[in-house]
């Protein structure tokens, strides 16, 4: 299992090398992006059982404020990332405050977050001298990267953003990671499994509650940025409901189970309409079609399917390295 | 002014018949089968198109175009509950994510019957009625009060008949109503076609108001679910005054306050009554 972990990211390390071309760098690229915000999507939903549909909302306001901190402060993209991340966290957290204090579940949680998310888009929508209301902006500059070694980059090919993508892909499921196998995961878990038997076990629902719901939001809002810079464009849609479907579609495809699932479900996703011809109709039909036929009849995504497959698959062989199996066990 | 206002209110409880419909059928496939169905809007969308359909193109009767539309919408319905929701009965968020799955089948599948170029219906009813000085074309009353008149009649039907009395005993103890000889697998699915087939009849009457794109519904299903929960999620009678509350909130703030912030008021309102009184305006202790 480590060695085929350590071939997939060798993998990937040389993939610009080896394909010259552009549509397969570029399907790699969004797959990147996207799936920042399908993993930590996960991090609320999956793994703490919270229905957010908040996620698309994060996802633009920080492109929102990325653009207006580098418009008016005149800082750097980086600077007005971090801006954006912090006015993320900060608003996450007031609603986040306000949906775990009155013990908002499932249904009603989902309501009020999407609540939420629709004022946000009205007003990105509706105020127009500062977010070009419904025509959006254009982002010409392109953002600039030092890099000890290289000097500074300018994020401009292709080739670059890949680079870009993966490492902040890899940074978010290593963050996740790290919190998902500590004591904060654990309790994440027991909260997802039943929240009034973890408070009686001592944890604080509403503290692990808000910490989920923001570290994914905060990790929304880089997914966002980096996705309306890769684009060179920015518009209210990024705020709809639609976009939030797209997330919880990659989750659910990937497998709300394990971290890497979502991941997988972006690059199907994202790979999809470009390796089938589709028209638009065609496409909001699959992918409707897609979304209802995991949760009927692959409940655990593709990869919770495949892992379980996996290890049926060594279970009728020899019993082999058992940390694999530990793997596929806490990968359900 | 008061012209202004009133007109506004006559307005406000005409769009509100409408919020009212498609929360009658949110609260009633919530109470009977545990789930939300987001796809109201999307069957909405489809009874508007049929009707449109049937009576400009086809060309009958708009009455004979209204009830086939209902009754296209219901076989719809029958459709998706054998094929989905049967699964997902009382599984909350799996129901929540089919019918959002569906909405997009459906959505794409009216765009790619009709094309996704917006339609209007010529008048069905031409002319006005004056109502207190305040001029009120006459679909537009006509239309409020056939709604009106369905939301009152579930509500009756809900009370007074047996059918009724076993959905009430089913929603407060699954097991005990089955007990008692309650139908329950029929009981379900009836009630979740008669929901699709309420939010038929207000897409075919809404066809006839309003011009009609395929995705409107998203709109009045977010508004039919803010009005089911202002209400008090759980009760037809509700959802009808909880609807038409929203309806005369939206009106009555487009005078005083930006129309384009117009859809918030419903968000705000439905935040403020989860966090502050979740059983609803209505409902009693939780």
């Amino acid at each position: 299992m480590r060695v085929l972990q350590l071939l997939a990211a060798a993998l990937l390390l040389a993939l610009p090398h080896m394909v010259r071309s552009d549509f397969v760098l570029t399907i790699f690229v969004f797959t990147f992006i996207l799936g920042i915000a399908a993993v930590s999507f996960n991090l609320i939903f999956g793994f703490t059982g919270q229905l957010s549909m908040f996620h698309a909302a994060a996802f633009g306001i920080s492109a929102y404020v990325t653009q207006i901190a580098m418009t008016h402060l005149a800082v750097p993209f980086w600077a007005g990332l971090g801006c954006a991340v912090l006015f993320v966290l900060v608003i996450s957290t007031a609603i986040g405050s306000i949906c775990f204090r009155y013990r908002l579940k499932e249904f009603y949680f989902a309501v009020v977050t999407l609540a939420f998310a629709e004022m946000a888009r009205l007003v990105v929508l509706n105020w127009n001298s500062v977010t070009n209301g419904s025509l959006g902006i254009a982002l010409i500059d392109k953002p600039k990267l030092w890099l000890p070694g290289f000097g500074e980059i300018t994020l401009a090919s292709t080739s670059t953003w890949y680079y870009v993508g993966l490492t902040a892909l890899a940074f978010t499921l290593v963050v996740c990671h790290r919190v998902l196998n500590s004591w904060v995961g654990r309790c994440f878990g027991a909260i997802r499994l039943n929240d009034e038997l973890a408070s009686t076990l001592g944890i604080n629902v509403f503290r692990y509650k808000l910490l989920a719901f923001a570290i994914g939001n905060a990790f929304a809002a880089v997914a966002g940025a980096l996705y309306a810079w890769y684009i060179g464009y920015l518009e209210p849609d990024y705020l709809s409901i639609p976009q939030s479907l797209a997330f919880i579609s990659m989750v659910l495809l990937g497998g709300s189970g394990s971290l890497v699932g979502p991941a997988v479900g972006a690059l199907v996703l994202t790979s999809l309409p470009h390796l089938i011809q589709l028209s638009a109709e065609a496409r909001l039909m699959t992918y409707g079609a897609i979304l209802i036929f995991t949760i009927l009849v692959l409940p655990k995504g593709i990869w919770g399917t495949a892992a379980s497959l996996w290890k049926r698959l060594q279970g009728s062989g020899r019993v082999l390295a058992s940390e694999s199996q530990a793997n596929s066990v806490e990968a359900q | 002014m008061t012209q202004l206002i009133l007109g506004q209110l006559i307005n406000g409880v005409i769009v509100g018949t409408l919020y009212g419909i498609v929360a009658a059928g949110i609260t009633l496939t919530f109470g009977i089968t545990g789930i939300v169905n987001f796809a109201l809007g999307a069957f909405m969308t489809l009874g508007a198109y049929m009707s449109w359909y049937l009576t400009d193109r086809v060309g009958l009767a708009f009455p004979a175009a209204i009830v086939l539309s209902v009754l296209a919408t219901m076989a719809a319905g029958v459709v998706a509950d054998e094929a989905l929701f049967r699964h997902t009965r009382n599984n909350l968020i799996n129901g929540l994510l089919v019918s959002i799955g569906l909405i997009s089948v459906m959505q794409a599948g009216i765009a790619m019957t009709w094309t996704a170029t917006p339609q209007e219906m010529h008048f069905v009813l031409p002319g006005v009625v004056q109502v207190g000085g305040v001029v009120v074309p006459k679909m537009k009353g006509l239309a409020a009060l056939i709604l009106l008149a369905v939301i009152l009649c579930t509500y009756a039907a809900l009370t007074r008949t047996w059918v009724g009395r076993a959905a009430f005993a089913y929603a407060q103890n699954p097991e005990a109503a089955r007990l008692m000889g309650v139908r329950t697998r029929l009981l379900q699915s009836g009630a979740f076609v008669y929901s699709v087939g309420l939010a038929g009849l207000g897409g075919a009457l809404y066809a006839s108001l309003y011009s009609i794109d395929t995705g409107f519904g998203y709109t009045y299903v977010l508004k039919g679910i803010e009005a089911a929960i202002l209400a008090g999620i759980g009760s037809v009678g509700g959802a009808l005054v909880g609807g038409i509350l929203l309806g005369m909130a939206e009106a009555i703030g487009s005078i005083f306050l930006p129309a384009a912030y117009k859809d918030a008021y419903g968000l705000v309102a439905l935040v403020l009554i989860l966090v502050l009184k979740p059983a609803g305006i209505f409902g009693g202790h939780k």
